[in-house]
This record gives C-alpha cells, sequence and structure tokens, in this order.
C-alpha cells in the first residue's frame, strides 16, 4: 500500500435548518480599554448585533438571527475583532419565529436567582 | 408589558451581566420573570470538548438534547460557554453518525481487503474474539494492544486497564493523551513524586503575573482567558506575558511579548533561573528547607527508531532518564552560561524583553501563574521544560499558595482524571503507581482480586512505538477507541496508516463517526458519546465531575464501557492466562474475563435500586447492577487516604465537581501548602508528600536543539496546533456546519515576504512538503496567526488534508510524547 494512499474523510454536515427558528444570543466581550470607540463602531457595523452594556472593559451585547449559524459566525467575528480580547457566550434562547411577538414570557433558561446568585 | 422578544433580549442582557460581574440597574433585573418550561428537562454536565471543565445545562426533550447553556453553578465557567461548548447540542446529530457495527467483507467472511459491511454486535465480537485469541495463542500478550484516550470517562478507562493488564496480561495501553500531555505528568512525578498540579483555577483571582509559555489561551482555552483578562484590566499592575514561535490572539493581551526561535525556549527558561540566582533573589530559606537540586542526563536523542542516526550519534539514548544529585552550587554553576546577551542571540529575543521577563519570576512581590500546553509538552525536551519551569518557582518558592502556580493545562476532557489518575498508559497503574514495581502490582492484584503475580511486569508499547509495531507486525490485534489517531499521529503516511493495513494485523475502532482512523479499521464499532451515557471526567485542577445518562444512544452504538465489558465475556482465564496461574489459583479456573473482572464482588455490589430514578442507564439495565458505581468506588479506594482521595459516589452526582484530594468532605485548592492541604501537618508549611523526603527536585538541562530544523532543501519550520473553531482533530466540531463554515480548510499561515519570496500570495494553491510527505492547502498572509519569517502554522483539524503526513515521530525521550512544533518542510506552488 503506498503511503499516501490512504483516503481523506469529508465529514458530512449535521442536520440542516428549516428557518423557521429565530435565534437570540447574549455575549459577554473584554474589551481593550483603549480601543472602546472602535469596538464600538465594529459592533454597530455587525447586522443582527445590539450593544446593551459598555463599561470600561467589558460590553454585553445581543445576537439574534435565524439560525445557530448566524449566531457562531457573529459570535466568532466578535472574538477576533481588533480591540477584543475575548467573546463569550452566556445565554442562548431558540424560538419558534411564529411565538416570539407572544406575550407569554415562560422561559427555560438561566433563572433570576442564578443570575444573581453568581452576578453577587 | 414586554413582547416576548424583548423579554428574551433583558434576560440575555441580565445573564451575560451577571456572568460578567457587572451590576444592572434595579429595573432590569426585576424584569426577569424565574420561569421553567414543562417540556424540557435541564440537567448538568461537563463540556466533553477541552481539558477546562467547564459546566453546562443540558436541555433534553423526546429523549433528544436541545439546547445547552454554560452553567452559573458552575465555579470554572460561571455561565460563560465558548464557540465549541456553545455546540454541544449538536455534535450527536451528524448525519453520518455510526449506528451498527462495520465489518470488512468479502463473500460473506471477514476479509482484511473487503468492504464494510454492516453486522451485528454478536457477529462483530465473534469475529474480534477469534483475532484476538489467534495472535494471543501465535504470539503471546505483546501482540495485543488497546489506544485509548483522554475522552474516555473515568470508568472507562479503568475498566479498559482491567481488561488489559488483569484480563490480556500486556501493559500495551496507551492514550492519545501521550500526545498531549505525557511530558506533563512524567515531570510532576520526577518533580514531587506526585502527578498533576499543585494549583488550581482559583490562581488567576491572585496572580499579578501571567505567563504563557507557548500556550494561545484565548483560542485554546477561551473561558480561561476570560478570567485572566478580567485580572489583567481589573488589577492595577498586573502583568501578561506570551511566548511564542509565532504570533497568535493572545498577543491582543501581552505587555510583555516574545517570539522566539523553536525549541529556544530552554534557554530562556535557564536564562531565568540564572537571572534569579545571579541578582539574589533565590528564596534560600524555601529551597533549603523543601528543594534537592539533581544534575541531568544530556544529550538524549529524540525517540526515533533506534537505527536512526540520530539515535546511534547520541550519547545517552539508552538511558535518558539518568541523573545525580548535586547541590546549589553546583546547579548555579551550571544556568550562569545562560546570560542575557547569550540567551538573546540563541533565542532572537531582545535582551530588553528577556529581562522584563525574568522580574516577574524574580520580583519577591509579584505573584506569578505560568501555564502552558503543548508548547513545552509537544517538545523533543518536553519534560526538561516543564522541570524547568518548576525551578523558577521552586527558587523563588512562588508554588503551592494562591497566585504563584506554575499551571500544566490540559487540551482533554479527563486527561488527568482518566488517562493520568485511572492510569491508561503503558507504564502506570492507578492513583500514580508503576506498572514495574512490584509492590504495587501485588497491591493492584489484591485490589482487584486476582492472582498473586498475574500483572505484568513489563511497560508496554507507548502510542508511537504502537504504531511502529503494527508497522514491523509484531502488534496485530490492537483496538481503538476514541479517537483518531491516523489524523492525530506524527508521520502518518509512513509510520501509522501502513501498520493499520499490515495484512497481519486485526484493527477495530470504536468511535461515534466514520473519522480517518475508522475508514482505515477492519471492524468499526459505533459508540455512545457524551450524555448517551453516564460519565465522569477530571479537569485540569483536578476536578472530578459526574453526569448523568440524557439520552439514549442512536441505532445499535454502544458506550465504550458496554464494548469492554461485554468482549470480556468471550474469554475464559484458560485461553489467556498462563497455566501455572491457574493450577497455583484453581478457583479462577473455567471462569469468564467478566466475571473475574467485573463480577468480583466488588464492581457488582451496588444494585439497580441505587440508581437515580430520574435518569436511565442503559450499562447498568444491561449488566443487572450499577456499574458505574461499582467501578468507580473500586477505583477510588486506590486513591483514598493517601493524597488522591475522591469523595463517595453520589457526591458527585449532585456537586459541579470537587477538586482532590477530598477529605471529609472538603475539597483541596493548593497542595502542599499547610492550611490548604490536609496532608500536610502543623507546623510543616510546606511538604511535597508525593517524595519520601518531602522535598521537590530541580534539575540541571542544558538547551539542546530539535531533531530536525530547517536547511537549504527545506527550507521553513513547520508548527502545527489548533484554531478557535475546532477542537482536536476535528471529528466532532467540523460535523458542526457552523463550526466547519467558519474555518472550512486548515490553511497554511506564513510571512507575506516568504509567500513572495516562493512567486506565492494569499489564496495560492501550495504543497506543503516534508522529506515524509505533503498535504496541499492554501496560503493565508494576512490571518490571525502571524508567523515570523522563516515559520510557517498549518492546524491539524482537516480530515481532507492531513499535515501529519509531514510530521516527524521524534518523541520526548523520556515522555515519549511526539514534537509536532518543529521539523522542515518546503512550501511549493500545487
Amino acid at each position: 500500500m503506498k503511503p499516501d494512499a490512504f483516503p481523506a474523510v469529508t465529514p458530512a454536515p449535521a442536520a440542516g435548518q428549516d428557518g423557521a427558528e429565530r435565534h437570540l444570543a447574549s455575549l459577554l466581550l473584554h474589551v481593550r480599554p483603549d480601543r472602546r470607540a472602535a469596538v464600538r463602531a465594529a459592533i454597530g457595523a455587525l447586522p443582527g448585533v445590539e450593544l446593551h452594556i459598555d463599561q470600561p472593559g467589558k460590553m454585553v451585547v445581543t445576537v439574534e438571527g435565524p439560525h445557530e449559524g448566524w449566531i457562531a459566525d457573529r459570535m466568532t467575528a466578535l472574538h477576533l475583532l481588533d480591540g477584543v480580547f475575548s467573546a463569550v457566550m452566556v445565554f442562548h434562547h431558540i424560538e419558534r419565529a411564529a411565538d416570539l411577538t407572544t406575550a407569554d414570557v415562560k422561559t427555560a433558561d438561566v433563572t433570576a436567582a442564578d443570575a444573581r446568585r453568581s452576578g453577587s | 408589558m414586554l413582547d416576548r422578544r424583548d423579554f428574551i433580549k433583558a434576560q440575555a442582557v441580565a445573564a451575560a451581566a451577571a456572568a460578567g460581574g457587572i451590576s444592572l440597574p434595579a429595573a432590569a433585573q426585576s424584569s426577569m420573570v424565574a420561569g421553567e418550561d414543562t417540556a424540557l428537562k435541564w440537567s448538568k454536565a461537563p463540556c466533553r470538548f477541552c481539558g477546562t471543565g467547564c459546566g453546562v445545562m443540558v436541555a433534553t426533550r423526546d429523549n433528544r438534547v436541545v439546547a445547552t447553556h454554560g452553567d452559573m453553578q458552575a465555579e470554572v465557567n460561571r455561565g460563560l460557554n465558548c464557540v465549541k461548548g456553545y455546540f454541544l447540542s449538536k455534535i450527536m446529530y451528524g448525519q453520518d453518525r455510526l449506528t451498527q457495527p462495520l465489518l470488512r467483507m468479502r463473500d460473506g467472511q471477514y476479509h482484511k481487503e473487503g468492504e464494510f459491511q454492516p453486522v451485528s454486535w454478536d457477529r462483530a465480537f465473534d469475529e474480534m474474539a477469534r483475532q484476538w485469541k489467534r495472535v494471543l495463542k501465535e504470539k503471546g500478550p505483546d501482540a495485543v494492544g488497546m489506544f485509548g484516550s483522554g475522552q474516555w470517562t473515568i470508568w472507562e478507562g479503568y475498566a479498559a486497564s482491567k481488561l488489559m493488564r488483569g484480563g490480556f496480561r500486556t501493559n500495551n495501553l496507551d492514550p492519545n493523551a501521550r500526545h498531549c500531555m505525557a511530558s506533563a505528568a512524567v515531570a510532576f512525578i520526577r518533580t514531587f513524586g506526585m502527578d498533576e498540579p499543585m494549583g488550581c483555577y482559583d490562581d488567576f483571582e491572585h496572580a499579578d503575573a501571567f505567563v504563557l509559555w507557548g500556550s494561545n489561551m484565548a483560542e485554546m482555552h477561551p473561558i480561561l482567558w476570560t478570567r485572566i483578562t478580567d485580572r489583567r484590566l481589573g488589577h492595577p499592575g498586573c502583568k501578561v506575558a506570551v511566548l511564542s514561535t509565532f504570533e497568535h490572539r493572545s498577543f491582543e493581551l501581552a505587555d510583555i511579548p516574545m517570539i522566539f526561535h523553536p525549541g529556544t525556549d530552554l534557554a530562556i527558561l535557564n536564562f531565568i533561573a540564572n537571572h534569579i540566582i545571579q541578582t539574589g533573589r533565590v528564596n534560600r530559606e524555601f529551597v533549603g528547607k523543601h528543594c534537592n537540586f539533581r544534575l541531568g542526563q544530556k544529550d538524549i536523542g529524540y525517540g526515533l527508531r533506534p537505527e536512526n542516526v540520530l539515535e546511534v550519534r547520541a550519547a545517552n539514548a539508552k538511558d535518558p532518564t539518568d541523573s545525580k544529585p548535586i547541590d546549589f552550587d553546583a546547579f548555579a554553576s551550571f544556568v550562569s552560561t545562560y546570560t542575557a546577551d547569550h540567551t538573546a542571540e540563541l533565542t532572537g529575543v531582545p535582551k530588553e524583553r528577556l529581562l522584563a521577563l525574568a522580574e516577574l519570576y524574580a520580583d519577591p512581590k509579584v505573584k506569578v501563574m505560568s501555564l502552558w500546553t503543548m508548547g513545552f509538552n509537544q517538545h523533543v525536551r518536553g519534560v526538561w521544560a516543564n522541570h524547568m519551569v518548576y525551578n523558577i518557582h521552586l527558587l523563588t518558592g512562588k508554588i503551592s499558595e494562591p497566585g504563584n502556580s506554575p499551571f500544566s493545562l490540559t487540551g482533554q476532557p479527563s486527561a488527568c482524571g482518566t488517562a493520568r489518575e485511572v492510569g491508561t498508559f503503558a507504564h502506570r497503574l492507578p492513583a500514580d503507581m508503576q506498572v514495574t514495581n512490584p509492590t504495587h502490582r501485588a497491591h493492584t492484584e489484591q485490589a482487584w482480586k486476582l492472582p498473586k503475580d498475574l500483572l505484568p511486569g513489563k511497560i508496554g508499547y507507548h502510542a508511537v512505538l504502537m504504531d511502529r509495531m503494527l508497522h514491523d507486525g509484531k502488534l496485530n490485534a490492537f483496538w481503538i477507541m476514541v479517537n483518531n489517531n491516523l489524523q492525530a499521529a506524527p508521520n502518518s503516511g509512513n509510520e501509522t496508516y501502513p501498520g493499520y493495513r499490515n495484512p497481519d494485523n486485526f484493527i477495530v475502532v470504536s468511535d461515534a463517526y466514520p473519522t480517518v482512523t475508522a475508514s482505515a479499521a477492519d471492524l468499526i464499532l459505533p459508540a455512545a458519546m457524551w450524555v448517551e451515557k453516564e460519565g465522569a471526567y477530571g479537569n485540569a485542577e483536578r476536578r472530578t465531575h459526574f453526569w448523568h445518562q440524557l439520552v439514549t444512544a442512536p441505532g445499535e452504538a454502544r458506550s465504550d464501557l458496554w464494548q469492554l465489558m461485554e468482549f470480556s465475556k468471550r474469554f475464559t482465564t484458560d485461553e489467556v492466562w498462563p497455566a501455572e496461574t491457574l493450577d497455583a489459583n484453581p478457583s479462577y479456573r473455567g471462569k469468564t474475563l467478566y466475571e473475574v473482572l467485573f463480577r468480583n464482588g466488588t464492581v457488582d455490589r451496588f444494585p439497580l435500586s441505587d440508581l437515580d430514578p430520574g435518569y436511565e442507564n442503559a450499562e447498568s439495565r444491561h449488566f443487572g447492577f450499577y456499574v458505574q458505581k461499582g467501578l468507580f468506588e473500586e477505583y477510588a479506594d486506590f486513591g483514598r487516604g493517601h493524597g488522591h482521595d475522591l469523595a463517595p459516589f453520589d457526591t458527585y452526582h449532585q456537586v459541579r465537581g470537587l477538586r482532590w484530594p477530598v477529605v471529609d468532605g472538603k475539597e483541596t485548592r493548593w497542595r502542599y501548602r499547610e492550611g490548604h492541604d490536609p496532608f500536610v501537618k502543623s507546623g510543616e508549611e510546606v511538604r511535597f508528600y508525593g517524595n519520601p523526603d518531602g522535598k521537590a527536585n530541580l534539575f540541571a538541562f542544558p538547551y539542546e536543539p530539535p531533531a530536525e530544523a530547517p536547511d537549504q532543501d527545506f527550507d521553513l519550520w513547520l508548527v502545527t496546533g489548533r484554531v478557535l473553531e475546532h477542537w482536536h482533530s476535528g471529528s466532532m466540531t467540523m460535523r458542526v456546519p457552523e463550526l466547519y463554515r467558519a474555518m472550512p480548510m486548515a490553511l497554511v499561515f506564513m510571512h507575506p515576504d516568504d509567500a513572495k519570496a516562493r512567486g506565492l500570495r494569499r489564496g495560492s494553491e501550495v504543497r506543503v512538503v516534508s522529506r515524509r510527505g505533503e498535504m496541499r492547502t492554501r496560503v493565508e498572509t494576512r490571518g490571525r496567526n502571524k508567523p515570523p519569517r522563516g515559520v510557517v502554522f498549518v492546524p491539524w483539524f482537516d480530515s481532507a488534508r492531513l499535515i501529519n503526513k509531514c510530521t516527524l515521530d521524534a518523541t520526548d525521550p523520556i515522555s515519549k510524547q511526539t514534537d509536532f512544533k518543529k521539523c522542515a518542510v518546503k512550501i511549493v506552488a500545487a
């Protein structure tokens, strides 16, 4: 058998998305304090990304989009932004797009008690 | 009233703020309503991707994982999640998931050159047992072997160790963790007499300075990186030094950035030791009370095949581990040649930066944390590099206390918990015991209720040697579990693949997906993964953590534990143990290996009624007792009472992991220090109790060059590694389409001037060629990895472009870990 004969494998993707979902995630960013303005501007240029909290060294943004890929691409883009030390996911919510406008406030993710405990 | 989108968004922001320690206006908090979606069941589990050991919350619905998020209650990550952890819920659902055994067949029979065809488990194990028995009969126990992983759960690694050593009577058992942290483990034992770090992640919040020795934590350990970033930005005067052979993402935070010539980190370490000594900053009291000095062996070769000219030429290739006692003055004199000028010249690092780095260690007021992974460990002098970093922490007494911490990071989720603590290396038994030590073997035989003198005392084949022995036809029945060695092993085209396809050999691969390794096997066994089984991992900070089975595995996929135990039923003691042993111990006659290893009265002592009624447990239901609990408790007994203490089994299902030793229900954050470690007695202050004299060993070693360096024909250094979006060989992460799209192929990162000099530019198609093989890819000159001139970087995750056809199978001669960071290649237009 020739040394180079062994097969290459291209992995098959996981099951695809049907497009009927909305994904909403929040990310915590650690930011170079001297690049704050530049990072703000870069975030503003990313569709679907919204800046909520901007403190020296830290920002909280939400990312909203049609599927995980949208979120992941932006998460990677944010992590690699000039002036950003790291971007990590905290919260991710998946919802049928049709449900998003209803007033139902039940949720499955982090409870308020959890959040407060961790933040204290 | 908020609409649902606003509500979710507010909650998302509040959670991120809480996780980041940012206080929110009360109004924002009160908008969060604690609620439970009744259709989802949330359970805790550790992430299964890397050695950090983040806690995640896993939601299941209708027997399927539908969501995960960072666990707010997990101390490691406090609710944060990196991009890999984010996709945990998808890793089990790739379309090409293996769901039944596949055997190479021709005309209804097994045939080495046949096509893969689905068979039953019975048919699969029949053929496998037939092959094992043939090989055992023809050649004996030395010709069978198993290659496992740092992704085995604790009980899977333990069951594998029992089956191979106690059942088949061979130590030919090694984990792919050999490729990952063998150098770290060996140096721990040689320095402290005990494996694994003395400190823990709490050091991140106590240190004044962080030194990354080769590690790119921003991409490889993103969650721990946020803790360093927090400290750097929030603690005045905090400094970060980043050392590497090329510039990467972690340099963004570096106060002291350093690009050094490959392999010369050894000289930097000796320079720091010399600087500490020359400037009078040795902690004399600490060194006098707690340290020994030794002169190590030099010119020890490169772990290549013995006939290689580099091995023949090396003076001490046969006994690389030798050392002899010296005193402090001799050590000081040994490192005195590593002056700032000499070191700057050798390493290419400006003198001022070397001095700034050395001051972080020398200044008694600075608490310093050293961090490293593959840069030190995948190094032909990896054990030395590990020793040398302990040298500088020990000279200054900056060890075993909050913030002063030499910290060896790991890459796999249970490299520590399973590969090291359980002892699935070719030379190890549980709780740091060694196969070559007759007392340790006797103790193990007793614990396992096996006949005296049954366990083999000869060290088995290590990972690279396994490949060579398969190639040479001396290892013939081989089982690979939870790893992708054909992609991960060095020089794979010449040393790995031919062994798998050698007609004398029968190769079995257990995996969840059809990896390159599986495709080169003779029998593929479909494996259950992660939360499809009850599991336990141990992370880099000695944290043992558990999870429940949350969903059932697809089709006929079965856990490694099930596979190991079920396979053991196919052998009787008469078939595999020597006649003398059975003559002397007739009660073992005619029993199956399953009976003597797993129905021994210890492993099978916990009934099914001990199971948590809220969770399924496929293995326990199948075998009729609480398998995981029995294995864990038998294993945990090895370590209790002497510093490896684990808590009772049930405790771990309640907590977010505990760091051993766990004594009286309390975990230990800093070992060897009075007041923190219950094994250090009052008045002792510090005791390195792994060694009989209670002292740590400093070793004097020189700088020695790598095995291969660029020359006229192959004019560039090749460094391999990982990227953020992928982990290990990509067999899991490449199946998540979002991750695959983010970085679809392994590019060659090179300096624009190096590209230009070869008539290439960004995007050019090229061949990366070494003396051993080649791979095709494209050039990247603007990526986030920026090599200096003369160095190229290629990630190894891409199964369609295997860079390990190019790498050299040189290992550290002591740890047998491969150096994937230093060989010579040329880049030519394709």
